[in-house]
């Protein structure tokens, strides 16, 4: 494994709560600049991942390394804890408090310089929309200034490895974009960045690489690896595609299938089924013009890989 | 190894500090235990005052003592119901923390502040002292207060007697200086200690609340006589709480632990 002084990299990472194994096998390397997805049904162990990451967790098993600090940990952790921000599922704000001295107690936390940081978190909180409501108690703010004001707290101590759990949940489709644009321009000075989000949508606009768990490793890939590693079929027919989709449910192994105008996307699991596919219709009276292969959706993969694992 | 850093331990005091400030809820809470405890023995103090010459406070003074002579009753049962009172007094530095520290880590966990908190480099002996300060500096200061205006009552209705001042004496004087702030050390530890471990501030609160028993233990055995009430024995009930800080010291740093928090609670 090359090193990583600002990015992450970790081998064999696992996390058993007594007899309960909560994740294991865990090894992938997220380089600095990179944008890392990090996906997963519920309970898959995504949370435990980063805790371990972050150092609130002791590994069970495995080595690794965040931000240059070597896992597991040998001290108490601080140093690592000033090199990682977390956002965390809940926003997790003082609610008595306002927003600038939920803020200010993070910096004093972090023992940064208060009016540096300031500076940082007023161009968030501007950028944010946040401006003018700083001195208001926090527990008068919807769900998507808590969120906001969230991110905001986990990036005052600019730290060089930022994890964060669905950053753009509760945000309308303007402040979301914000949110991504301002974790692209992170990753573009340089910072590592783990995304874990159910949003497959924004994974795919803002993640280079995910790895998929579900209690252990499934996978670690590029999107477009990922994509590719499917069958997936483009099909332009005459007429509306809709008309064949019963011909391609009644085939034995039934791929799955959508159809846009007079395409037809069939997903299938081995590229061997392509010719009965397109024998199928051709039997059937369409008037197949093309066949080519198409990407899938990120949504087909994780999917299937999820799939893989229920029936192992 | 880890270095304990003074700047976060007073972050947090100054985050619960403020906290507490805008928690109107949890002030009046803690105002009117100060209220009953200092009203109280002023009322009866009062009442032994203002009938000196009643008979029956003559046998009330034998039931203690049958060598108190019928002049003596009245001072002797004011003397006696302040000693017997201190008792009283010190349910309040106990509670008053736990009402504080409840909040401390419970609090957190239930508005789920907790992992955004751990997620930071605060240690957890600068977690513990940080909320302890926050609960220990108004407990102390709210028993000082309500001190000084129980030395003030009580020297007022007692004027009448023509002994000069009745309070503070010895015993009380050693008793909120050192007797108080150790019992606050006690409750405040005991209250992190299980906020640590339950999932609420209230649940936090009333397991807490428990501790007060023994001083109403204590109280009856005093009231009805069986226990004599005196520097030797506040300090004897002092040294007993002091062995109990420690324990708590100790175990406050052992069990206040990161991971545990995160994986039960967060």
């Amino acid at each position: 494994m090359t090193g990583s002084a600002a990015g992450i990299r970790v081998e064999g990472l696992a996390k058993r709560f007594g007899n309960r194994t909560a994740v294991e096998g865990l090894s992938f390397e997220v380089a600095p600049g990179e944008v890392f997805g990090l996906l997963g049904p519920n309970g898959a162990g995504k949370t435990t991942t980063v805790r371990m990451l972050t150092g609130l967790l002791r590994p069970s098993e495995g080595r690794g390394e965040v931000g240059g600090v070597a896992l597991p940990l040998v001290d108490d952790g601080s140093a690592l804890r000033q090199r990682v921000g977390l956002l965390t599922e809940q926003p997790g704000l003082y609610d008595r408090l306002s927003a600038r001295e939920n803020l200010r107690f993070f910096m004093r936390l972090h023992e940064v310089d208060e009016k540096k940081a300031f500076v940082l978190a007023n161009r968030y909180l501007e950028r944010f929309g946040l401006t003018g409501r700083e001195d208001e108690p926090v527990g008068g703010f919807s769900k998507g200034m808590r969120q906001k004001l969230a991110i905001v707290r986990t990036l005052i101590h600019e730290p060089q490895v930022i994890f964060l759990d669905e950053p753009t949940s509760g945000l309308d489709p303007q402040s979301a974009r914000v949110v991504r644009d301002a974790v692209a321009e992170l990753a573009a000075e340089g910072r590592t960045l783990v995304l874990c989000s159910h949003n497959l949508a924004e994974v795919e606009r803002l993640c280079t690489r995910v790895a998929v768990i579900k209690n252990r490793l499934r996978s670690v890939a590029s999107l477009t690896d990922l994509r590719k590693a499917g069958h997936a079929l483009e099909i332009r027919v005459d007429g509306p595609a809709s008309a064949w989709l019963p011909t391609l449910a009644a085939l034995p192994f039934a791929p799955p299938s959508t159809n846009e105008g007079s395409v037809l996307k069939v997903m299938l699991t081995l590229d061997a089924q392509a010719p009965d596919v397109v024998q199928a219709l051709v039997t059937a009276g369409a008037r197949v013009h093309s066949v080519v292969r198409a990407a899938r959706p990120l949504e087909e993969a994780y999917l299937e890989l999820v799939r893989e694992e229920d029936t192992e | 190894m880890s270095s304990f850093h003074l700047a976060r331990a007073l972050a947090v005091l100054w985050k619960d500090f403020l906290d507490l400030k805008k928690n109107r809820g949890l002030l009046y809470s803690m105002a009117a235990l100060p209220i009953v405890i200092v009203v109280m023995p002023i009322g009866v103090v009062y009442a032994y005052v203002s009938r000196p010459d009643d008979g029956n406070l003559k046998v009330m003074a034998q039931y203690y003592d049958t060598a108190v002579q019928g002049s003596d009753a009245v001072h002797f049962l004011v003397e006696k119901v302040l000693n017997d009172w201190f008792v009283i007094y010190l349910v309040m530095p106990i509670f008053i923390p736990i009402l504080i520290s409840s909040h401390a880590v419970a609090g957190e966990k239930e508005k789920r502040t907790l992992e955004p908190l751990l997620s930071s480099p605060v240690t957890p002996l600068e977690l513990v002292v940080g909320k302890s300060l926050a609960s220990l500096a108004p407990a102390v200061a709210i028993c000082v207060m309500a001190f000084v205006l129980l030395c003030i009552g009580v020297d007022l209705v007692a004027a009448p007697l023509g002994q000069g001042l009745i309070l503070p004496n010895g015993m009380w004087l050693f008793g909120v200086f050192v007797i108080a702030p150790l019992f606050a050390f006690f409750g405040n530890g005991i209250a992190v200690l299980i906020s640590a471990r339950v999932g609420d501030a209230r649940t936090a609160q009333q397991m807490s609340g428990l501790l007060v028993l023994p001083l109403i233990g204590l109280a009856a055995g005093q009231f009805g006589g069986w226990l004599k009430a005196g520097v030797a024995y506040y300090a004897l009930i002092g040294a007993f709480v002091l062995v109990l800080d420690i324990g708590i010291l100790l175990a406050a740093r052992r069990l206040f632990d990161r991971e545990r928090l995160m994986s039960r609670w967060g």
